[in-house]
């Protein structure tokens, strides 16, 4: 391993370890920098899991109760945001089993809702717009193809995990993360095609 | 070519980015994409498709954070209240089982003698040991039932905002 690498990985460990130990600890102050570092990751994470921005709020809030609460089971080896989704789809998928009993699959009961709002970014009117449209047909597009294969494409594309990672989050074998990956792509292709934002 | 090499081109396309390939595949998949112009139109709609999807802009917005933020000290003051109450519970009883277990020989013999001094029967004295023994964990506990009562029901009020 060169230099740089061997600092680059120690680095992550120890950045990993002093969230751990933090956790452990309940301190108030990293929760705080946690939540304002993850906001936009997670709450996407959210809004595409439940297709749904309010739900997705709710689920926000709870998910980092839930990160106060067990806290002390992060063991510090792992990516904190590995981890932090691993909490997040648990109580989405809890969530969802309360109001009908299925699995993950059960998201697509909750995909009648209208396209997901874009963020609030104010550029100029027309931008606005253009931005709005932009947003609003790729959330269409994503919110159309199975729950589990849109899961997968926004770990990878929108929160940029490595492959390995999200079969953590998911809990499934990296073959099957693959081919999720690959079926969804390929039913956002058409969807998607020439709506570069 | 077979179209088991184009499925093959296609599915490393879709990982993607090349840090998921190993560097024997990317030599193939470009060696490939040179020769197949329909995998390399595959490649470039899957650029177009992952870079839109990397351009949505959906953020939280900062009412959220603070209120996320709120929620979670409030909620960390609470479990270390829990957490401080649990302790001085657990010393008590701690001290209590000492207590007892130093004191109980000692009290058995000072009832004994009493009862011999008073001209009691003996399980009249006994009775008489049990109670005295008993009594003071019987009040603690109506006192903190009472007390653990009103605790919930502040709780619930305090939550109730």
């Amino acid at each position: 391993m060169n230099a740089a690498a061997f600092y680059f990985v120690n680095g992550m460990e120890s950045e990993a370890s002093a969230i751990a130990r933090g956790l452990r600890r309940r301190d108030p102050d990293l929760l705080d920098r946690l939540i304002e570092q993850y906001q936009h990751r997670l709450l996407r994470y959210l809004v595409y899991m439940t297709a749904n921005r309010d739900l997705a709020e709710d689920l926000f809030q709870e998910t980092w109760i839930r990160v106060l609460e067990r806290g002390h089971q992060y063991d510090g080896k792992h990516e904190f945001s590995t981890w932090l989704y691993a909490v997040a789809r648990n109580l989405t998928i809890d969530y969802l089993r309360k109001k009908s009993p299925a699995s993950l699959d059960g998201l697509l009961a909750e995909e009648d809702h209208a396209p997901l709002e874009p963020a609030d970014t104010r550029p100029s009117a027309l931008d606005m717009v253009a931005q709005r449209e932009h947003a609003e047909r790729i959330s269409t597009a994503l919110v159309s193809i199975p729950a589990e294969y849109r899961e997968t494409v926004v770990l990878r594309f929108q929160e940029g995990l490595a492959l390995e990672e999200i079969a953590a989050v998911t809990g499934a074998p990296l073959g099957t993360v693959k081919s999720r990956l690959y079926r969804g792509l390929n039913l956002l292709m058409p969807l998607l095609k020439g709506a570069q934002g | 070519m077979t179209s088991g090499l184009h499925d093959r081109a296609r599915q490393m396309i879709a990982l993607g980015s090349v840090d998921a390939l190993a560097a024997a595949e990317q030599t193939w998949l470009h060696a490939h994409l040179q020769d197949c112009d329909a995998c390399r139109d595959y490649a470039e709609t899957t650029g177009q498709v992952i870079r839109s999807l990397r351009s949505v802009p959906l953020a939280a917005s900062p009412r959220l954070v603070r209120a996320t933020q709120m929620r979670v000290r409030f909620h960390a003051s609470r479990l270390r209240e829990t957490r401080q109450r649990m302790w001085l519970v657990a010393t008590s009883c701690l001290g209590v089982g000492i207590s007892a277990a130093l004191t109980a020989p000692l009290l058995w013999r000072a009832f004994a003698l009493i009862g011999e001094w008073a001209g009691l029967s003996r399980p009249i004295w006994e009775a008489g040991f049990v109670f005295f023994f008993i009594a003071p964990a019987l009040v603690v506990s109506v006192l903190l039932l009472a007390r653990g009562t009103h605790l919930t029901n502040h709780g619930v009020r305090s939550q109730q905002w």
